[in-house]
């Protein structure tokens, strides 16, 4: 999103991409996580009107939690053609979440897909607090 | 945990059982390969390996092992059908992720003022990057069809020819396909995706032969000094991704009644007892992408047929492109090995490892039957791809695997740190490679300097006796997503 502030870093990994995700709250680390998935694969994407939708996940965990839900807004793309735009996290436990997805059509006049990412994996999946905030580390299979 | 291999010969490095591991593991690699092996995590993810029920033999890494997620990229593991396990993770989301070769009667003399024109026509005509299109629209009954006929499926549709399917691994269909266990969502991410390459490593590229090593083997496979062949390494693109993701979750929550009866040192390799109806429904649907993607690679090779011939003017007859072989190198598949010296079937899982069945098996077709199986090994874009048979060390020593690359060195950060600033795509063609590319970062992550030097990783497979070599090629033109 336009003006929105860099929230993940890319971390080494030989094969594979791996990052690590900041956010103040549990909400918006997920929120964050989301967006970053984005970014990562389309990079700057035109502020178009989007449409909303809603989307409730249970995970076992947070780590599982955040697999999965990286895992629908993926599907998003791949399946649907739908590139989210931004994310309202309207309620979050350690096993479920509740959010709001604005997403717009993908389309391949606009949207240039820069990194393809097949999978968020469990390897080495992290999701804990720290001393000001949440942070999450993800690899992707790409 | 520190994990320090030891050397039992020049090929050949241990990794002593410790802990929970059931089984040593076992790394093919020289003294150069093992360093950079040794700096990232892949030796303790054949360790972790070791540690699934009912794992036999050794938990092994082919040369060209990298840190994956799960099982190291390189990694063989087989277990026993009775009291082991199927691991998704040990497929990888790209079920059937693998290659296929042709040959031509054009010399690549013959072609060099084309060049440009072919690799810019083949970059139009085969849909390449991420989000593109296939011209071809699947009903679902039809997607169902691909999923259990495989390349046969594309060859009753008019791509390629019914002598194709003996030069593909398994014929070009897994037995067990069962498309009644597939989610909606596979079914969805797959419709729209037959026929095309996709992006990251994957890649058509034309190339001339360099490089003969074992002329007898090289003359019953076609191949010849200056001859033009293609390289094809895609796989089942959304379809697979989501069949993995789906099973990898559902095993996560269900596959031992929420008790695993030993400790999972890492979630990716979330596994079902081979016994189970998981263990089933996963296979049937694995064996539904595997097909998938041959159909995929099927569909490929016409279009990159029909491109030669309306670009070169020249008749079928004239350009001879033939199928030399195709395998896969990310599939589990139950096969007969020999376990503490008696014949069991076994399921082997290669993750980035590529079957080598030595003269004879009889799983091989006729014609490959005294030269072993062809063994397709690309290189990176910048560098050489080679051709070796299978040989009967692979069956003694590596359940009837090679490696399959390369192999990464660098993360694709540090390739695109190391490139920045640098025109790849003119440095390749400054070496006489042309190179068309959807995006220009594709090109700086997957640069030469980011992976191995092929060379010593097909030397070390021959002096493991996991295969020989028949012939080098070198890449003339490329396309990647």
């Amino acid at each position: 999103m336009a003006g929105r502030r860099k929230c993940f870093t890319f971390l080494d990994h030989t094969a594979d991409l791996r990052i690590r995700i900041t956010g103040p709250t549990l909400e918006d680390l997920f929120r964050n996580a989301g967006l970053s998935l984005m970014e990562i694969m389309l990079g700057k994407r035109p502020r178009l009107k989007t449409s909303p939708q809603h989307l409730s996940l249970s995970g076992d965990d947070l780590p599982d939690l955040m697999v999965r839900w990286l895992g629908e807004i993926l599907y998003l793309l791949d399946g649907e053609n739908k590139v989210v735009m931004d994310i309202e996290i309207n309620a979050i436990s350690e096993m479920h979440l509740d959010a709001a997805l604005h997403t717009v059509p993908l389309d391949p006049r606009t949207h240039q897909v820069i990194t393809e990412i097949k999978a968020a994996t469990y390897h080495q999946i992290q999701v804990a607090p720290t001393g000001n905030g949440w942070q999450a580390t993800v690899i992707f299979d790409i | 945990m520190d994990i320090s291999p030891e050397k039992i010969d020049n090929c050949r490095w241990l990794i002593p059982r410790t802990g929970a591991m059931r089984v040593p593991g076992l790394v093919f690699a020289n003294d150069e390969l093992i360093r950079s092996i040794r700096q990232d995590q892949s030796l303790q993810q054949v360790a972790n390996v070791a540690t699934l029920p009912g794992i036999v033999g050794y938990s092994l890494a082919m040369p060209d092992i990298h840190w994956g997620y799960g099982f190291p990229i390189g990694g063989v593991a087989a277990f026993e059908l009775d009291k082991g396990i199927v691991s998704p993770g040990g497929v990888g989301y790209d079920i059937n992720c693998g290659c296929r070769l042709m040959t031509t009667r054009l010399r690549a003399d013959e072609i060099h003022r084309e060049m440009k024109e072919l690799v810019l026509a083949l970059f139009r005509n085969i849909p390449t990057g991420v989000g593109s299109r296939s011209p071809i629209r699947l009903s679902r009954s039809e997607q169902e069809r691909v999923a259990v006929m495989g390349a046969e499926w594309a060859v009753k549709r008019g791509f390629g020819m019914p002598r194709d399917l003996e030069r593909i691994e398994d014929h070009g269909a897994m037995e067990g396909a069962d498309p009644s266990v597939l989610s909606e969502r596979a079914i969805q991410r797959g419709r729209g995706q037959l026929g095309t390459l996709g992006s990251g490593n994957h890649f058509l590229e034309i190339q001339a032969v360099d490089a003969i090593y074992d002329p007898e083997k090289a003359r019953q496979f076609h191949l010849f000094e200056g001859q033009v062949t293609v390289f094809i390494h895609t796989g089942s693109r959304g379809f697979g991704h989501q069949i993995c993701d789906d099973f990898l979750k559902e095993m996560g929550r269900n596959a031992f009644k929420g008790e695993l009866p030993f400790e999972l040192p890492d979630r990716q390799l979330a596994c079902a007892p081979l016994s189970s109806d998981l263990a089933r429904r996963y296979l049937a649907a694995m064996a539904c992408a595997g097909n998938y993607a041959w159909a995929n690679r099927q569909i490929l090779m016409h279009w990159t047929m029909e491109t030669f011939l309306k670009t070169l003017s020249i008749t079928p007859e004239e350009l001879g492109m033939n199928l030399l072989y195709d395998v896969c190198h990310n599939i589990a598949k139950k096969e007969m090995h020999q376990v503490s010296g008696e014949g069991t079937m076994v399921c082997v899982h290669r993750k980035g490892a590529t079957r080598a069945f030595p003269p004879g098996h009889p799983l091989l077709p006729e014609i490959y039957q005294t030269t072993g199986q062809p063994v397709l090994i690309p290189g990176d874009m910048g560098t050489h791809s080679y051709v070796l048979a299978g040989a009967a060390g692979s069956m003694e020593r590596s359940f009837g695997s090679s490696c399959h690359g390369a192999g990464r060195v660098l993360s694709r950060t540090q390739a695109v740190k190391k490139a920045k600033g640098r025109a790849i795509n003119r440095e390749l063609e400054d070496k006489g490679i042309i190179v068309h590319s959807r995006g220009k970062h594709t090109l700086k992550e997957e640069m030469p300097e980011a992976y191995k030097d092929i060379s010593q990783v097909v030397d070390v497979v021959e002096a493991a006796k996991l295969a020989v070599k028949v012939a080098r090629m070198r890449p003339l033109g490329v396309i990647k997503g």
